[in-house]
């Protein structure tokens, strides 16, 4: 069983992600089951969505049982923590956007991570997204990065083909040059 | 073929497949996605629409189904209140063709003002209830629940939660359209519903859910062969699952599919061994209720653990920690508890939701906000984005209860305590869904009171859906364009303002201090179109001027305007969209417009 999660803020593409990493999964034969919160949160608010391996389970991973956070922003990973376990792998997005009204430091957080998990990548998705001069992709330059470096076990061509299976044809067009991209310079 | 589908898109595709002719609906969460599907299918004897509202959407469907043809009507629970008075009624009428009340719960919750259980409504309207448990169980259920809707001439509540509605599964299937004859409408008494047949009718409801309850049984079912018996349903029923994994010879499980009408015998046959009974279930205590009363009619007793007697909350959601918690205390083995250590170590305050950077409704309120400052005011506020307005530093709204109550509430504010001023705020898409009435008792009684209409030109909050304002219809063909201003002066009403919140802040708040200044019932139209359905022209940042009085900042609470580490702000350029709201604040010209190329 494979229990992902993944954190992040509205508007980081947090739910076409997961959709994605559904279709990889499904494209490996793997039955999918994930869930996602949509509505008020896309106000600015967290979104987190659950993407699970197997059929028989409901869409939400439980207490400490995940075993993948992928973190598209830092506080917002921060508070998922009560889903995973000292095993669990962790990817971060080095982006942090501070909840208003509270004194978190990304410093501080960094370090809890770096002190509780021996299975910590850092990427820097949103940098690297603005730098191709599409802030908006992070989503997916994230997923592409994890799987370069080999954290998430798809190839080049599983991802293309899972974006061509989600994304409209115009989409997937921009995507598909963000993907060449990333697997070319970083 | 193999797909993902969200909950909502498995029922929309699950609908179109099974030959539904007629699909109308109002959006709200968790719902709308099941019409946003559907709007992608086309063929020659299908029909899709947005409604005004939930009532006008079943009443439609109603029509469509007396003329044979298979209907759905989507709503949220809410709307289901706005969509009670015909479907009571329809209840006693009948259907021809198949007709679906798709209805999504909201547990939590998430995104509603109520977290009311539509089993329970069914059970008040003598109506079969559907309650999936996934994705994949809601596009198998369409089917039947379209058959038993025709054979018992019944509407059929199709019910779902916002865990199954928004939650994704891969799915298999051939997209393969059924097709209908449409018989067409036909003329009978029956369709006339007068008392004296109201009553006739009444008691053939009655007889027809007897009568159906035996076949609806199959759809519920016994899962295991422990002692300890765990009755369950909707999404419930998965959290129970994962819950007793390690466990499951202790368990059996009853899930409860169709609650009602709720057949004795299979309820009868798992009880008959068991130690004691358990009841997971969100919301209402449903399933408790109808199990025990059909328990305690044919003399069992067995011990229950419930929400009756407090094992089992009453509101928000379960999960399956939440599950095993409930089997800790009721067997109190430590086994069941969760097992995580990183509970909450960084306090990770919520983010709030708040109006999005740019959007035309924060300089609206804004302007009022001035205008009205030095007056006694009371603002009533409505459901939408614009809710949001009764958070800090906006602080605009007083009162939020239904749509389109913001207009008829401020009437009764005014009426009991006349000394104050008072303020309705509403949006265009609720202004049609219910605003409209409201408005004319204002005129026909002689409220005098102020109301704002925010005109973004969509529904916002549920993803922007058209409406009657936009003149554009679900696909994005014309339509015929409602004029609100039109439609205001239609009433009687002549005092009316327009008003673009983009434009000079001063002047606008000049203009509706003078507006305010009498009396009169009067009607002030802001119209901008939604931040989020136009690319920026500019973006805006702050430069060395900055003198850090974060004025800026707490006047407009804008998302896009932050402080970093060491207090210095910024603009988030990414979020910005270039509104130039905070510039009206800023005393030391430190904020600038920079054009995007
Ligand atoms: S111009 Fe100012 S108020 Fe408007 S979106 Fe940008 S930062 Fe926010
Ligand atoms: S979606 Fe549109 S109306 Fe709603 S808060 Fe955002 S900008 Fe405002």
């Amino acid at each position: 069983m494979n229990d992902i999660i993944i954190a992040g803020i509205g508007g980081q593409g947090n739910i076409l992600l997961s959709r994605v990493v559904c279709q990889l999964f499904m494209n490996r034969g793997f039955d999918v089951k994930s869930a996602e919160n949509i509505g008020m949160s896309q106000r600015g608010g967290s979104v987190v969505s659950y993407v699970r391996v197997g059929d028989d389970v409901g869409p939400i991973v439980p207490d400490g049982r995940a075993d993948i956070l992928i973190g598209l922003e830092i506080s917002e990973a921060a508070r998922s923590i009560n889903k995973v376990n000292k095993n669990s792998l962790i990817v971060l997005n080095d982006r942090f956007v501070r909840p208003k009204n509270s004194d978190l430091k990304k410093q501080r957080i960094l370090k809890f991570f770096e002190e509780n998990f021996p299975k910590l990548y850092i990427v820097n998705a949103h940098t690297i997204a603005f730098e191709l001069n599409i802030p908006k992709a992070e989503n997916i330059t994230m997923l592409t990065l994890i799987c370069k470096k080999g954290i998430l076990p798809f190839s080049k061509e599983e991802i293309l083909k899972a974006l061509k299976q989600v994304l409209s044809p115009r989409m997937y067009e921009m995507n598909k040059i963000l993907v060449e991209k990333i697997y070319e310079r970083y | 073929m193999k797909k993902v589908l969200m909950g909502n898109e498995a029922v929309a595709y699950s609908l179109f497949i099974n030959g539904v002719n007629v699909a109308v609906g109002y959006p709200g969460t968790p719902s709308t996605e099941v019409i946003e599907t559907l709007k992608n299918f086309q063929d020659d004897d299908f029909y899709v629409e947005w409604s005004t509202n939930e009532k006008v959407a079943l009443e439609i469907a109603a029509g469509a189904s007396l003329s044979g043809a298979r209907t759905v009507a989507t709503m949220k629970q809410v709307g289901l209140n706005v969509a009670a008075d015909p479907l009571l009624s329809l209840s006693v009428v009948g259907v021809e063709g198949g007709l679906l009340v798709f209805v999504a719960d909201d547990p939590g919750p998430h995104s509603s003002q109520t977290e009311q259980d539509t089993r329970n409504f069914a059970r008040f309207c003598n109506l079969p209830v559907f309650d999936p448990s996934s994705p994949k169980e809601a596009f198998e259920l369409i089917k039947p629940a379209f058959e038993i809707s025709e054979k018992y001439k019944l509407p059929v509540l199709f019910r779902m939660t916002t865990r199954v509605c928004h939650s994704n599964q891969s799915i298999e299937f051939e997209f393969k359209r059924e097709k209908r004859k449409i018989k067409g409408f036909e003329k009978k008494p029956d369709w006339v519903i007068l008392p004296a047949l109201s009553y006739k009718k009444h008691m053939e409801l009655e007889q027809k859910l007897q009568d159906m309850k035996k076949e609806l049984s199959a759809y519920n079912k016994v899962e295991g062969r422990g002692k300890i018996g765990i009755v369950s349903g909707g999404i419930s029923y998965f959290y129970v699952k994962e819950a007793i994994k390690g466990f499951e010879d202790l368990f059996s499980i009853l899930k409860i599919t169709v609650v009602h009408p709720l057949d004795e015998g299979l309820v009868l046959e798992f009880a008959k061994d068991k130690q004691m009974l358990i009841f997971i279930e969100e919301l209402d205590p449903v399933l408790e209720e109808e199990v025990k009363l059909i328990l305690f009619e044919n003399g069992k007793f067995i011990p229950t653990y419930g929400k009756r007697n407090g094992y089992v909350q009453f509101a928000g959601e379960l999960d399956v920690d939440k599950v095993r918690d409930i089997f800790h205390k009721i067997f109190s083995d430590r086994r069941f508890l969760a097992k995580n250590t990183f509970t909450d170590v960084l306090q990770t305050p919520k983010r709030q939701a708040q109006l999005c950077a740019g959007c035309p409704h924060r300089s609206s309120f804004l302007i009022v906000k001035y205008a009205a400052k030095g007056q006694d005011v009371i603002f009533t506020g409505d459901i939408g984005c614009y809710t949001l307005g009764f958070a800090k530093p906006i602080s605009t709204t007083d009162t939020c209860l239904c749509m389109g109550a913001s207009i008829t509430m401020a009437q009764g504010i005014k009426i009991s305590d006349c000394s104050k001023k008072v303020i309705a705020f509403i949006g265009d898409s609720t202004f049609f869904h219910s605003g409209i009435t409201g408005l004319v008792n204002s005129y026909y009684n002689r409220h005098n009171i102020t109301i704002c209409i925010l005109d973004n030109l969509t529904t916002g909050m549920t993803g922007f859906q058209p409406h009657p304002g936009t003149g554009k219809k679900i696909y994005g063909k014309e339509g015929r364009k409602v004029s609100i201003e039109s439609l205001v002066k239609g009433i009687g009403i002549e005092k009316i303002l327009v008003i673009d919140p983009y434009l000079s802040f001063a002047e606008n708040v000049d203009k509706v201090r003078k507006f305010l200044n009498d009396e009169e019932l009067g009607v002030i139209v802001f119209r901008r179109e939604c931040a989020n359905l136009k690319s920026r022209e500019s973006y805006f940042k702050i430069n060395q001027n900055c003198s850090k009085c974060k004025v800026c900042l707490e006047v407009t609470g804008c998302p896009a305007i932050d402080e970093d580490e060491n207090g210095k702000l910024f603009i988030d350029s990414t979020l910005c969209n270039g509104c130039g709201l905070c510039e009206n604040f800023c005393r030391y010209s430190a904020i600038e417009k920079v054009m995007v190329k």
